[in-house]
């Protein structure tokens, strides 16, 4: 996985924000008219070490019913910096999953904003990417193809080219050799594997994680923890940030560097906590229990 | 007709239930049914108007022959769907049934019945558009028969209709187009919507002020505190490896039979057309008998090239009502009341329309009916398969910003395959059964106002009308095993393979 020279053909594919503006990146965002005038500042992407790679911004959602307005989330707002990994978390129903898909671009928030790198995120982008709960393959493509799939945005790339990426992200994602086989003959940590690298064959700046281990048998789910960190944030992969909800304590105090626990329906922002316990993070250290408990305080 | 839909319900919960829990009767039953559901039952109709007619002579008679008919052609399916229900009651509930000691008919009231509702309403709304149709075609089949004048909706629009008086006609439809609206409102949709309740997957569903629910509410609560009253428990039983076998012997035996039959006929079919309808050499079949199979293989050729026409249409039309949620909810009211409409009636009003293709006028007319036939089993399939889609699958689409085109072909399409292949199967059955009206309509006169050249539903009414009864059963016995062996080699093979790559089960 680290062959600087597979490095060097993902990262040279897929434009990746670096210094000053350069063109390939240009071309890959949005044209201006696609964007809502209320963005940021200049109205362009601010550049990396500037501010928060995502911004959510007073969000407030609430649906109409027959017995009234339902208030799902009130004045949420939170900022995810680069190299930041960070979870949200609260009781069932409290709407981290929505708040997930309103950061997502797959719902509009009521009131209030969500910005990438200043822009606001009005409907999906290439640079965010989702990770779904129940992994949501199509279970009539090989695994392969489920990944392609993910490139069907691409329309520079050929097909050769998307298949070549693709392979090269199941390797990463630790399915080398499970091209050939559909979704109906893989078990669950294998399904989520071709669901982790089909989101990452785009080259994402930002993962968006729903639950990811939660519809995993405990030994599968430990595996993919334990591999997960360093998947995703080493140095070259094009994950800045990531965002994951998850209900799991233990797993949020293994995995976050940050997380935001919202409050039961309607959900606000109880608490922002950084966890500075040192990687790789020991299970059975004392400091990892003080912060379990911490958390489980928090959410009782 | 409601006295048909009651027998049936009876009569499915009945069979489904007893095929679904006792395995040595699942494996008779459910061949049966599964041979039963093909069979194109106008075919047999003339037969039991013979049969019943000797038995009880009168109106009572033929009216007693068309319940049967009705209650055959919905009961099969409703047994199915019981028999599905039943079966996919998780084990939990099950077991809990025998630990808490309930006897037998608490069980069937409590935990079968129940399963089975949703179920059943949902064939009795599509059964009952089938019902109407078979209602019409018979009473016009046994007035032609008969030369017994008989009372119903159907014969009367087809007279007034002949009789060209415009304005009775339409206002005869109209009345019958009513009808059927409020019974679709009154009765379907609410038998639907409290079946609804019974389901095992948990979904949260706005409760009804209405009295009638609450009626339901009742009912509900007085039969789940029953499930927990007191009896010796019972072992579980398991499917063994001889019942499995006994279910693929029957099987076999019924396809190698039918096998035998189909390429008797084709070969008929071959040689006759090769040589001709006069002189061809069929050992031990007279003319008469290469007549008939010719007949079998041109309403073969034509309800499929009708296929691949509703096809053409009903997929792409049922996939974009289904996707957008504004469309759906106002256009399904709509097709369910058109879908109900049975085409019969509509004949008076074609054929002269049709006049304009000339000599093929009585093909096109034929093709249209069989069209109306088939078209709304494969539409509404279509509609279902993308409503079940999970909400989940349209966000992968939206994330990945996937285009339209590549929606259709890599996740609509494929997304809807078992529900299209279920529905072709019901289609091209009911297809078969048209062809007793399309092919040839005599309606209250002698000379038919529509005909095609040669066709098997053709051959079957004017065998009726003659008393040919050789003629008559050799051509209902050969589109029965052709139907028959079709659905056991090809439809089989397709759903098979259809359901185990396509299926979307996470």
């Amino acid at each position: 996985m680290n062959n600087p020279a597979r490095a060097a053909i993902l990262t040279a594919r897929l434009p990746r924000v670096t210094g000053g503006p350069s063109e390939r990146i240009r071309a890959a965002q949005p044209t201006p008219d696609q964007v809502g005038s209320s963005s940021g500042p200049s109205g362009e992407l601010l550049q990396s070490g500037e501010g928060p790679i995502v911004d959510v911004e007073h969000v407030n959602l609430s649906f109409r019913r027959e017995k009234g307005e339902m208030q799902v989330l009130v004045d949420v707002s939170l900022s995810a910096y680069k190299n930041e990994y960070v979870a949200l978390t609260g009781p069932s129903g409290c709407g981290k999953s929505t708040l997930l898909r309103i950061i997502a671009g797959l719902t509009m928030a009521s009131t209030g904003m969500v910005k990438f790198r200043g822009q606001e995120i009005r409907e999906p982008r290439a640079e965010l990417a989702m990770i779904f709960q129940n992994f949501v393959l199509l279970p009539w493509k090989t695994s392969l193809d489920n990944v392609v799939f993910g490139l069907s945005s691409r329309n520079d790339l050929a097909d050769l080219e998307k298949k070549k990426i693709a392979t090269e992200a199941l390797e990463d994602a630790g399915l080398g050799g499970f091209e050939n086989v559909y979704p109906g003959e893989l078990s669950g940590g294998m399904k989520q594997r071709v669901g982790i690298a089909r989101a990452l064959a785009l080259g994402p700046q930002v993962l968006l994680m729903d639950e990811p281990f939660s519809a995993l048998d405990n030994l599968t789910a430990d595996r993919l923890r334990r591999e997960i960190y360093s998947l995703l944030m080493n140095p070259t992969s094009s994950i800045q940030t990531v965002i994951m909800v998850s209900h799991n304590v233990e797993e949020i105090v293994e995995l976050a560097d940050r997380v935001v626990v919202l409050s039961p329906r309607p959900g606000h922002v109880i608490v922002d906590l950084k966890i500075d316990l040192p990687r790789p993070r020991n299970k059975k250290s004392d400091e990892f229990m003080l912060w379990v408990d911490k958390l489980y305080s928090y959410l009782a | 007709m409601i006295l048909a839909l009651i027998f049936s319900i009876i009569f499915s919960l009945a069979v489904g239930i007893i095929a679904a829990r006792n395995h040595r009767a699942e494996t008779v039953i459910i061949p049966l049914l599964d041979v039963l559901q093909s069979i194109p039952i106008l075919g047999f109709f003339p037969f039991v108007i013979f049969a019943i007619s000797g038995l009880i002579p009168g109106q009572a008679g033929y009216s007693l022959a068309v319940v049967f008919l009705i209650f055959t052609s919905m009961s099969w399916n409703i047994a199915f769907g019981v028999y599905e229900a039943v079966k996919s009651i998780p084990q939990d509930y099950i077991d809990l049934s025998f630990m808490s000691k309930s006897t037998s008919l608490q069980r069937i009231t409590s935990l079968y019945i129940p399963a089975s509702l949703s179920r059943i309403a949902y064939n009795t709304q599509t059964s009952w558009a089938v019902g109407l149709f078979y209602l019409v075609s018979s009473e016009i089949i046994t007035e032609g028969a008969t030369r017994i004048p008989v009372r119903g909706i159907g014969v009367d629009i087809i007279t007034y209709g002949l009789a060209k008086d415009y304005t009775a006609y339409f206002y005869s439809i109209l009345l019958l187009v009513i009808a059927v609206i409020i019974w679709q409102f009154v009765f379907l949709r609410e038998f639907s919507l409290w079946a609804e309740r019974y389901k095992f997957v948990e979904e949260p569903r706005a409760v009804s002020r209405d009295p009638l629910m609450k009626f339901y509410h009742w009912v509900n609560q007085k039969s789940v505190s029953k499930l927990f009253l007191l009896r010796p428990a019972r072992g579980a039983t398991s499917l063994t490896a001889s019942v499995a076998r006994y279910r693929r012997g029957l099987k076999y035996a019924i396809l190698i039979l039918l096998a035998v039959f189909l390429v008797f006929e084709v070969a008929a079919t071959l040689n006759s057309a090769r040589a001709g309808l006069a002189g061809f050499n069929l050992s031990a079949l007279p003319s008469d008998e290469s007549r008939v199979l010719v007949a079998l293989a041109t309403s073969f050729v034509r309800i499929w090239y009708v296929y691949f026409i509703v096809i053409a249409v009903a997929v792409p039309l049922g996939i974009v009502i289904a996707l957008n949620e504004r469309l759906y909810n106002s256009m399904v009211p709509v097709i369910e009341v058109i879908a109900s409409v049975p085409a019969p009636i509509l004949l008076p009003a074609l054929v002269p329309a049709t006049m304009i293709a000339g000599a093929y006028a009585g093909e096109l007319t034929a093709a249209i009916v069989i069209f109306t036939g088939m078209i709304w089993y494969v539409l509404f399939n279509v509609m279902a398969g993308i409503r079940t889609l999970p909400a989940e699958l349209f966000e992968l689409r939206a994330s990945l910003r996937v285009s339209t085109l590549q929606a259709w072909r890599n996740i609509y399409l494929p997304a809807i395959a078992t529900a299209f292949v279920t529905g072709s199967i019901t289609a091209v059955g009911a297809a078969w059964n048209t062809l007793i009206v399309a092919e040839y309509f005599v309606g209250n006169g002698t000379v038919p106002i529509t005909q095609v050249g040669s066709g098997i539903g053709k051959v079957i009414v004017i065998a009726t009308t003659q008393n040919d009864l050789s003629t008559l059963a050799l051509a209902v016995l050969s589109m029965t095993a052709l139907v028959v062996a079709f659905n056991l080699t090809v439809w089989r093979r397709v759903y098979h393979f259809v359901t185990k790559r396509y299926a979307y089960n996470r």
